[in-house]
């Protein structure tokens, strides 16, 4: 077994093991800190014409409380059930999340953007007895609740909990203006009946009693980008030791108290579900929230009106507003440092970031199915740029070959994680779960190296990798170089079957002025990376197929490469 | 903003100009959009415009360079050649005076409207008011005497100081609301906007039915003037800015901000010191049109400018 050599990087103040939690469970870990701060803000809505809602963290509490009690008395919910929730980022979110954990149930999160058919399966699949949906989007439902075992439907407004006047311009604008508010055609009740009724029938019952560290907190949907989507089993004990082990790494740079965390990936992934929500609520932080970063000029009042501190993003975001002009001409003043996951995050942007706020972007590693942070570069020791870091305290961490075997150090092999933060396992996927968690170890899938510190770096995705003449070619080094190139705003790179070679690399460019060209991008390959790695196909598109929180979906990418070639229409996009 | 009215009773009296309160509402009016677009700025954004005084130079030059030289080239090449009116070196001397005042809050609402600089905007609003004191008399000067006219004309400092006070304070009373607070900022903003975009078609329905007789008696070659003054105005300042390689949103800004010139002031002034020229209704005549025909005109490019805004805003994404 690898030695934990990266425990000689941990800065002083970080615990090489996890302190000992009073907490079994999520309520009571957010409990101590709607104590602790309770007059103090915890979220802030902000729209992009800088119009906001706050909650304190008293209110949250106050609220959250009474949803759990209208999902338990009211509903008749019972511990261990789920309820799906549907929304952006809004001040609803946590009242609901909290409110759903409050109540001893289970939370599935649900991408508002997905279709019918995506909702049918996840409601089904988990088996969700309730729905809280944004009602912006709830025009879907029709086709969707009678495929499902949904019996009741809440509906939220973006702008609940605003000033009563903005909430009405809000409103307005969203009915008479840009008329985003479809009629909700199934039967359903709004947001603020339910939390009266919750209210009303608050009985202070514990409906907790029983729940402890292995129970189930959430079914966090994930393999997307494999094919079928399945539900990752997350436990409070899951979710609770990974944001303390996610504080823990960045030790004093996270002031109880006193940060104010921009929150932009949206809440239901569990990036931003447990860095933000959880995390930065358990130390006092007030979160920003933006209901979409779509354009990114949605951020600009954000970050004119916030004093923001820390930033969790990927690197589609980063690279985003360092594209903008008023993030570049006046960067965030009060910034510490910002957290990256979800996806590589290129050097090149963590460089001109570094350059342009004078703070650096801490890249951190996980899966949906490890809660999800399982290494992360310490803040207060080396930050190594290009890396995912260490892992987080009682967290361990080994490359390893097709056989389950420790590769050498400096060998490339693929990343499997031990630690409290692993799943339980796929939500009724036995098959799945004895693949993918095998003693305790979560196979990632990713195919990594370690160097001699023990900092760990992505390779690439496992079925990412490109057999070129029997030569492994990692996408995302090819990615890399392209993306330096002055022009590039954005790369997807993946492998095409080829009749001599096996595979051959296409790269798929996203240019604004359609520089550099075609010869000039290859030439630069030439230079920089061997010439089996170098694309023998480079194709300019508008844009690159991206999963929601913005990773460049190979997958669709090949299939609309394949589909061009196989049809000879000229018609036929390239992605 | 003001001019439309102006012009309305203008036709048949120069001397009655508005009635007092028509002319209160419509500064009322503009105040008001004024202080709603100031609530959507902050300091910094002023103190941006200036660090980097590029956009302010290369304004100043479209504004006092460019304009006054397009307005004495329409004249002598389209007035002059093809009109046959009488007393055409008053429609003339009119069009050189309109060309040679600085901007208004019009270009403002313009440039807020087409997603450029308004910071930078109302600076460039503010310099060239300034500047015009010394610019408009100036340029006036050299262009006339081309003409062949002896043309000299002081500005009253208490116009200018007139236009700047109504731009300063309701923008600084905006950003200072915006700062108390970020909800009462938004939605003075969403009301300031909504009223400017009521304003043009206000204007345009006010303006045409009580103008129609001037509309119809008006030959070609003086629309041609104040027509063209705005579009080649606008085009030219925004092909030189793009020589400059400014940035997109600083490039639509100076545009609009040289195209669109201070209508209101022009006519003030040429009430104040022409008052007792039996000619001055064809003083008026080409400022008359220009107002009318620069709302339309900028319009259009508002609606160019914001799409292709849309094309170069960047694609990210949804994260939804």
């Amino acid at each position: 077994m690898t030695d934990a050599i990266w425990l000689d990087h941990y800065p002083q103040e970080v615990a090489k093991e996890l302190p000992e939690i009073p907490h079994h469970h999520l309520p009571s870990l957010m409990g101590e800190a709607s104590k602790k701060y309770s007059g103090q803000k915890a979220f802030t809505q902000v729209m992009p014409n800088g119009m906001n809602g706050t909650l304190t963290y008293e209110k949250v509490d106050e609220l959250s409380d009474h949803f759990a009690a209208y999902l338990r008395e009211e509903l008749g919910l019972v511990q261990g059930d789920r309820v799906a929730v549907q929304m952006p980022n809004c001040l609803s979110y946590p009242v609901v999340a909290f409110g759903i954990l409050k109540a001893g149930c289970v939370i599935v999160n649900t991408n508002p953007l997905y279709t019918a058919p995506e909702m049918v399966h996840q409601f089904r699949d988990s088996g969700a007895k309730a729905l809280v949906v944004i009602d912006m989007f709830a025009d879907r439902l029709p086709e969707v609740i009678g495929k499902t075992n949904i019996e009741t439907v809440v509906t939220v407004k973006i702008s609940e909990f605003f000033p009563a006047v903005v909430g009405k311009v809000i409103r307005g604008v969203q009915r008479y203006w840009s008329r985003s508010l479809p009629p909700v055609e199934v039967s359903h009740t709004l947001f603020k009946d339910a939390l009266a009724k919750g209210k009303a029938q608050a009985s202070g019952k514990d409906y907790l009693e029983g729940i402890g560290r292995g129970s189930l907190a959430a079914l966090q949907y994930t393999g997307g980008t494999t094919g079928v989507s399945k539900g990752a089993m997350l436990t409070h004990g899951n979710l609770v030791s990974n944001t303390i082990q996610m504080l823990q790494m960045n030790g004093k740079y996270i002031q109880e108290g006193k940060e104010i965390v921009l929150t932009a990936l949206p809440l239901y992934h569990i990036f931003a579900f447990t860095v933000n929500l959880l995390g930065f609520y358990y130390v006092g932080a007030r979160n920003i929230l933006v209901p979409s970063p779509r354009p990114p000029s949605n951020l600009k009042r954000a970050f004119e009106n916030y004093k923001v501190t820390w930033l969790s993003g990927v690197n589609t975001l980063f690279n985003a507003l360092l594209n903008e002009r008023w993030f570049t001409d006046r960067p965030p003043k009060h910034l510490v440092a910002s957290a990256a996951g979800g996806m590589a995050l290129h050097e090149s942007v963590a460089t001109k970031w570094q350059e342009v706020t004078g703070t650096p972007i801490v890249e951190g590693y996980g899966l949906t199915e490890s809660s999800p942070v399982i290494s992360f570069n310490p803040l207060g020791g080396k930050v190594k740029i290009g890396s995912i870091g260490i892992p987080v305290p009682s967290t361990l961490m080994r490359c390893v070959d097709e056989n389950g075997k420790p590769v050498k150090q400096g060998e490339a092999g693929e990343l499997v994680a031990k630690g409290p933060q692993i799943m339980k396992g796929y939500w009724q996927r036995e098959d799945e779960t004895n693949s993918t968690v095998v003693d305790g170890w979560l196979h990632t899938g990713d195919i990594g190296e370690m160097d001699e510190d023990g900092y760990f770096t992505i390779v690439d995705r496992k079925k990412d990798m490109i057999l070129v003449s029997g030569f492994n070619v990692y996408p995302n080094q090819i990615e890399e170089t392209i993306a330096a190139m002055d022009g590039v705003t954005e790369v997807g790179v993946i492998g095409i079957p080829d009749e001599k070679s096996g595979e051959k690399v296409a790269a798929f460019v996203v240019s604004s002025l359609q520089e550099p060209s075609r010869e000039e991008i290859i030439a630069y390959c030439r230079e920089h990376m061997a010439a089996y790695k170098v694309p023998s196909m480079v194709t300019f598109v508008d844009e690159l197929p991206k999963s929601p929180i913005g990773k460049i979906l190979r997958r669709e990418l090949r299939d609309g490469a394949l589909a061009t070639a196989s049809s000879s229409s000229d018609t036929s996009k390239g992605a | 903003m003001r001019e439309l009215m102006i012009l309305a009773a203008e036709e048949a009296n120069a001397a009655t100009v508005v009635n007092e309160f028509e002319e209160l509402l419509l500064r009322i009016f503009v105040v008001t959009i004024m202080f709603g677009l100031g609530a959507g700025l902050t300091p910094k954004d002023f103190g941006l415009a200036l660090r980097r005084p590029w956009g302010l130079i290369i304004g100043w030059v479209t504004q006092f360079g460019i304009m006054p030289l397009v307005t004495y080239l329409l004249i002598i090449s389209v007035l002059l050649p093809f009109s046959s009116v009488e007393g055409i070196m008053l429609v003339a001397l009119g069009a050189l005076i309109m060309g040679s005042v600085p901007a208004g809050t019009t270009s403002n609402l313009f440039t807020y409207f087409s997603k450029g600089n308004l910071a930078l905007s109302v600076t460039m609003t503010v310099n060239s008011t300034l500047w015009a004191f010394i610019m408009t008399p100036a340029a006036l000067f050299i262009y006339s005497n081309f003409l062949g006219l002896d043309e000299s004309l002081s500005i009253e400092f208490s116009e200018l100081a007139l236009v700047i006070f109504g731009l300063i304070v309701p923008v600084a009373l905006g950003m200072f609301l915006r700062r108390l607070s970020a909800n009462i900022g938004a939605v003075l903003e969403l009301i300031g906007g909504a009223l400017g975009l009521l304003f043009i078609p206000f204007l345009i329905i006010i303006w045409v039915p009580r103008n129609w007789p001037l509309l119809m008696s008006t030959e070609w070659p003086t629309y041609a003037v104040a027509i063209g003054m705005g579009l080649v105005g606008i085009t030219a300042a925004y092909y030189l800015t793009k020589l400059f390689k400014m940035h997109p949103m600083n490039a639509r800004t100076v545009a609009l901000e040289t195209g669109i010139n201070n209508g209101p002031l022009a006519i003030a002034v040429i009430i104040a010191v022409y008052i007792d020229n039996p000619g001055i209704d064809q003083i008026l005549l080409v400022p008359a049109l220009y107002s009318l025909f620069i709302v339309l005109i900028s319009t259009a490019v508002t609606l160019v400018f914001r799409r292709a805004n849309l094309a170069a805003e960047q694609k990210i994404p949804n994260l939804l």
